[in-house]
């Protein structure tokens, strides 16, 4: 009895296959979904969703969404998502360190919320590529 | 000497072999040798393509200035064509990206019916979906990078100017977010429309990431209260000659997953309507199918991890991230589709300007050669009557 993962972004589809388990960030901490794992739905936060094949784990950075898991179908909606082995670390890396600075320069309400949230996304794509 | 100058002049031009309407260039070279070429006639006489091929239009050029500018027609041709060949293929990859959109477009709309039936929500307010009274819109106005596709990017700059200009004398201040190169410089040079942001369009397709950086610009607009009502402007494709630019309501979002008009008009998100690049009759066309999407069912036990207020808020980012792709991708077909007609007009219209170029180009060469032979035959008469 295995997963049915599938993992959707506006522009693609992002995975589409079978898992042994997954482990998403959600709003209200990690949840792990082994097969047969009773129907909920919850929201994902920007985070990190670990897949497990086999035995061998692979990271994704989520940028936030939604997940419905029902019979061993799990379906994810996020804004964006990015395989670790898609993502540059150097490039990661500085966009970090420029986030940061993003968020040191803000000045009001309307800065602070865009810069947290480049700042949150940034900080979840070099944890991807730091988690194995 | 004086044939000299008037052939490094001609190889020096840069003008003469690119630009089909170098009318100045030719007038110099008039002024240079004035008894040995005929000044050139003005541009009208060129455009002024009467029927009948015996009615011949008025050019009169040396054949050396004929012969390049035939070459450099005949390369501009070339260009067109090819222009218009790489735009109809990527209206297909664009379409393609459209239908890809479908599965999450799809999912999303359906869970937050389910989600609104079964939790009754009606009466709580999220973030994104508080009605306030209008004091301040923003405008997100969608044109392309690159010009040479006719009337587009003009359309949807015109009809954002008509906008902001009814929202003005309502008394509504208006603050624009511009999407694309052509916008940018645009509006970049207009003082009195206040502009927030200048957003390049990445690459040739857009992604989630460019709807992201526009989702977050507006979102933390609309939540700072900076502005209480989001529209967005951008050309709907509607078929292959002819494209509309369009205004919808982006925020405040509607409970019930359905996109706005401004004239409160709503579609229903769950019969979403699909555009398809199809072969009628040997010619592309485009259908616009609606499609019914099922409801899919959700299961009655299903139990919600956190508060469903706090999951409605997590989607609602992403139902706006996916309605700014949509409109992002429409756009970029309408885009290419009048790029593709407008190189293909620009193509007919080279092969008529080489046709006419060609007829007056023999015209002067058999000229000449009669020229020459008449020299001849007189010369040799004068010496046999002498």
């Amino acid at each position: 009895m295995t997963l049915n993962l599938c993992v959707l972004t506006p522009n693609r589809i992002v995975w589409d296959s079978e898992v042994k388990e997954i482990i998403l960030s959600t709003n209200s901490g990690q949840i792990g979904v082994l097969p047969n794992h009773a129907p909920i739905a919850t929201a994902v936060d920007i985070g990190i969703l670990k897949i497990r094949l086999n035995n061998q784990w692979l990271t994704m950075a989520l940028m936030g969404g939604f997940a419905r898991i029902g019979n061993n179908e799990i379906t994810i909606l996020v804004n964006d998502a990015e395989k670790n082995s898609d993502i540059d670390p150097q490039e990661a890396q500085q966009t970090l360190e420029i986030a940061e600075a993003n968020l040191r320069k803000a000045e009001g309400k309307r800065q602070t919320i865009e810069a947290n949230l480049a700042l949150r996304r940034a900080r979840t794509r070099v944890e991807a590529l730091n988690t194995i | 000497m004086v044939g000299s100058i008037s052939t490094s002049w001609l190889l020096s031009s840069p003008s003469n072999s690119k630009s089909v309407s170098g009318s100045d260039s030719f007038s110099f070279l008039a002024t240079l040798k004035p008894f040995r070429y005929y000044p050139f006639q003005s541009r009208s006489q060129d455009r002024i393509s009467p029927r009948s091929p015996f009615q011949s239009i008025q050019i009169r050029a040396g054949i050396r200035e004929l012969r390049e500018r035939i070459d450099s027609v005949k390369n501009t041709q070339k260009i067109t064509e090819a222009m218009k060949l790489v735009a109809a293929a990527r209206v297909r990859r664009a379409q393609e990206a459209v239908i890809n959109c479908r599965p999450f477009t799809e999912t999303l709309v359906g869970v937050l019916h389910s989600i609104n039936q079964c939790a009754q929500l009606e009466d709580i307010d999220f973030p994104l979906s508080i009605v306030r009274p209008v004091k301040r819109v923003a405008l997100v106005v969608v044109t392309g990078d690159k010009g040479l596709c006719g009337g587009f990017n003009n359309a949807v700059i015109k009809k954002a100017n008509l906008r902001v200009q009814e929202l003005k004398q309502r008394g509504i201040s208006c603050v624009l977010i511009s999407v694309g190169k052509k916008g940018n410089a645009y509006f970049s040079r207009r003082d009195d429309v206040d502009v927030d942001k200048f957003i390049e369009g990445g690459g040739v397709f857009p992604t989630a990431k460019e709807a992201q950086v526009i989702a977050d610009d507006v979102f933390s607009l609309f939540v700072s209260e900076e502005v209480d009502k989001v529209e967005l402007v951008y050309t709907k494709f509607v078929s292959l000659v002819k494209s509309d630019p369009v205004i919808h309501t982006l925020l405040p979002l509607s409970m019930k997953g359905e996109s706005c008009d401004v004239k409160g008009e709503c579609v229903d998100a769950m019969e979403d309507e699909m555009f398809r690049l199809t072969s009628k009759d040997g010619k592309l066309a485009v259908e616009r199918t609606k499609l019914e999407a099922e409801k899919p069912e959700i299961s009655p036990l299903m139990q919600f991890e956190q508060d469903p207020v706090q999951i409605l808020d997590a989607m609602m980012p992403l139902y706006l991230n996916s309605q700014i792709l949509r409109a992002l991708q429409e756009s970029l077909a309408s885009e290419l589709a009048s790029r593709m007609s407008a190189m293909s007009n620009a193509t007919d219209n080279a092969v008529e300007l080489k046709k006419n170029l060609t007829v007056a180009y023999n015209r002067q060469r058999q000229a000449k050669i009669t020229g020459e032979l008449l020299e001849i035959v007189a010369g040799a008469e004068a010496l046999r009557g002498s």
